[in-house]
């Protein structure tokens, strides 16, 4: 029986240590600019519930001949605002995009123990994200805006929607706003409703579902993203826009302070390529393709050195 | 002159008794297929209200139509992940049952307290304790120098999906392993200790072989639970059938048709593992049959 146990704890271990040698390792590089470039590939990460950022595509082939692994995702298999850039910033590298799909918050809690290398996720930077995550240069802007239910007669202004009930997603901006917490590096925050009742969602969407179900029924007000909002709208939901934008939020790519080996000159040659992108016109471009609009300009005169970021 | 022997047969004399068993056994089959006949009905009717209902809702049936096979793709990655994690749980929950069972109280002390914690907390946060937290202890490993050690420490999304399952079940039918081993009569065990078998092989030869039966209905059931605790992964973005819905019925603002297609593929994911595991099951029965 002893030696039963023996033989059981050895091929546990011979398990663990197999699953864990698949993945060979390369030759150490000095930072993860030199690895990526090394690997020749980028691993980006998204979450695929945003459109028009990012969203899944039907049909997609897994393009063949990729230096991307098994479970990664091609380029081919997303599309969307968030997408095109990243395969713009890859292409600028030299590297091939290879995307990753991990809910949001774990993409914005840091921590990804070198799972991805990159976000391009529309991620706003904020100073307490700031405290895991390093920001390159904002690649564009998105103004945050209020959408009631299109019956409502009631609500004229930001105002009237004191102490109402105003659905957003936990953990984002949004939320933070509602709070009255929101603190935007380079962006002055005015608090326009008095003590809102926050309805907290997994993301913005099912908050824009749960107020079309009716006017006051579980919300009289969602808070998102302009273009969210408005691409509900087009999709025949009954809602509509309460005023102008709230405020504007600097949507930039995001690299984990925790990865090894060290991702700061990554973070420096991102910022390089996203400046260029604008100045190029390239963001411009991709811009009015998916929103309709110019969110980008802004964004690009965004100093990013503001941030005190390296020690 | 011949002499004519007519070896007359007796004429067939129905057998009271044996008409009559046939008189009731094609009685009671007719009653079982008239029952049959009645549940499917019920069936029939049951699915009509349902679907009638669906049809109320802001729902676009069409939708499902054109949309389906972008989900359906995500079927094989939910079946891999069941059966790659049914069978770990299987090894765990055998080497659980024994741990339980044994004599020594190292092995009972692991195993009991195996149970005791996997079953008290959920699913959910096992997986995000595996993806998230094995990775922190696996940098602080590294910074002591295990480095390799370390590094394994960071599994992938579909390694950690399929690690958080076998963890969970395998604690669940580590007692239906135990449950099993210990039906089966204690003479057996007797008998083949006395006839020199040693107690590995007496479990092996003797008890494991008859116990399996028992156990395998259990297991089959397991699996199908597994199946749909299986969406469960999909937060880590692993596109089985339940994140592929979830993330393409944003695209359109058309939920209700996504999840509705899910909870069906499920279904019949279900249906179709229980009439795999009742075939199984009489299979099983055979060597009981006389």
């Amino acid at each position: 029986m002893k030696k039963y146990y023996v033989v059981i704890t050895f091929l546990i271990m011979v398990v663990l240590v197999s699953s864990a040698c698949a993945k060979a390792t390369p030759k150490p590089a000095a930072d993860k600019l030199e690895e990526i470039l090394a690997r020749g590939t980028i691993i980006v990460s998204t979450d695929p519930a945003y459109p028009p950022q990012s969203e899944l595509v039907e049909n997609a082939t897994r393009a063949t001949n990729t230096k991307c692994a098994a479970d990664q995702h091609t380029p081919s298999e997303l599309s969307g605002f968030d997408i095109e850039v990243a395969v713009a910033i890859a292409e600028k590298l030299g590297v091939e995009a290879c995307f990753v799909t991990p809910e949001w918050t774990m993409i914005t809690g840091g921590s990804w123990a070198n799972r991805w290398d990159i976000s391009v996720g529309s991620m706003t930077i904020t100073p307490e994200r700031m405290e895991k995550l390093y920001f390159t240069q904002p690649y564009y802007t998105t103004p945050a805006a209020l959408f009631i239910h299109k019956d409502n007669t009631t609500y004229t202004q930001y105002s009237d929607l004191e102490g109402k009930k105003i659905g957003a997603c936990s953990g984002c901006t949004y939320d933070a706003y509602l709070a009255g917490t929101l603190n935007i590096p380079g962006e002055t925050i005015v608090q326009v409703i008095n003590n809102p009742q926050f309805v907290g969602y997994e993301t913005d969407i099912n908050a824009i579902q749960d107020l079309a179900l009716g006017d006051g029924l579980r919300l009289d007000a969602v808070m998102t993203a302009l273009p969210t909002g408005q691409g509900a709208i087009n999709d025949g939901l009954p809602l509509r826009q309460l005023g102008d934008p709230v405020y504007f939020e600097y949507l930039a790519a995001a690299i984990d302070k925790s990865l090894t080996p060290d991702p700061i000159p990554l973070v420096k040659k991102v910022t390089e390529v996203i400046k260029q992108l604008h100045s190029e016109g390239v963001l411009l471009k991709l811009s009015e393709k998916y929103c309709g609009l110019d969110l980008t300009t802004a964004a690009g005169g965004f100093d990013v050195d503001a941030l005190n970021q390296f020690p | 002159m011949t002499v004519e022997t007519i070896i007359e047969k007796p004429p067939e004399k129905p057998d009271a008794d044996q008409s009559m068993g046939d008189a009731l056994l094609s009685h009671q089959k007719r009653n079982r297929l008239f029952q049959n006949v009645k549940i499917g009905s019920v069936w029939a009717a049951l699915i009509l209200i349902l679907a009638v209902g669906l049809l109320q809702l802001r729902f676009d049936p069409g939708y499902i139509g054109e949309h389906y096979g972008f989900v359906m793709q995500g079927v094989l990655t939910t079946l891999g992940l069941s059966v790659a994690s049914i069978l770990i749980a299987s090894v765990l929950a055998l080497l659980g049952a024994l741990g339980r069972l044994s004599q020594n109280s190292i092995a009972q002390g692991i195993a009991g307290f195996y149970v005791s914690l996997v079953r008290g907390t959920p699913l959910l946060i096992q997986i995000y304790i595996i993806y998230l937290g094995l990775p922190q202890i696996g940098t602080q490993l590294q910074s002591m120098g295990f480095t390799d050690l370390g590094k394994s420490l960071t599994l992938t999304a579909i390694q950690s999906g399929i690690l958080a399952l076998s963890l969970n079940y395998g604690a669940y039918m580590t007692e239906i392993f135990r449950a099993g081993i210990q039906s089966i009569s204690h003479g057996q065990r007797e008998a083949a200790l006395s006839l020199g078998l040693s107690s590995w092989q007496t479990m092996r030869r003797i008890i494991l072989p008859q116990a399996i039966k028992i156990i395998i209905p259990d297991i089959g059931n397991q699996f199908i639970a597994m199946q749909k605790d299986s969406a469960l992964v999909s937060v880590m973005g692993v596109w089985e059938i339940t994140y592929r819905a979830n993330r393409f019925g944003r695209k359109d603002s058309k939920f209700m048709e996504m999840f509705i297609l899910a909870a069906a593929l499920y279904w019949i994911l279900t249906i179709v593992s229980s009439w795999l595991e009742e075939r199984l099951e009489k299979r099983m029965a055979h060597a009981y049959e006389r």
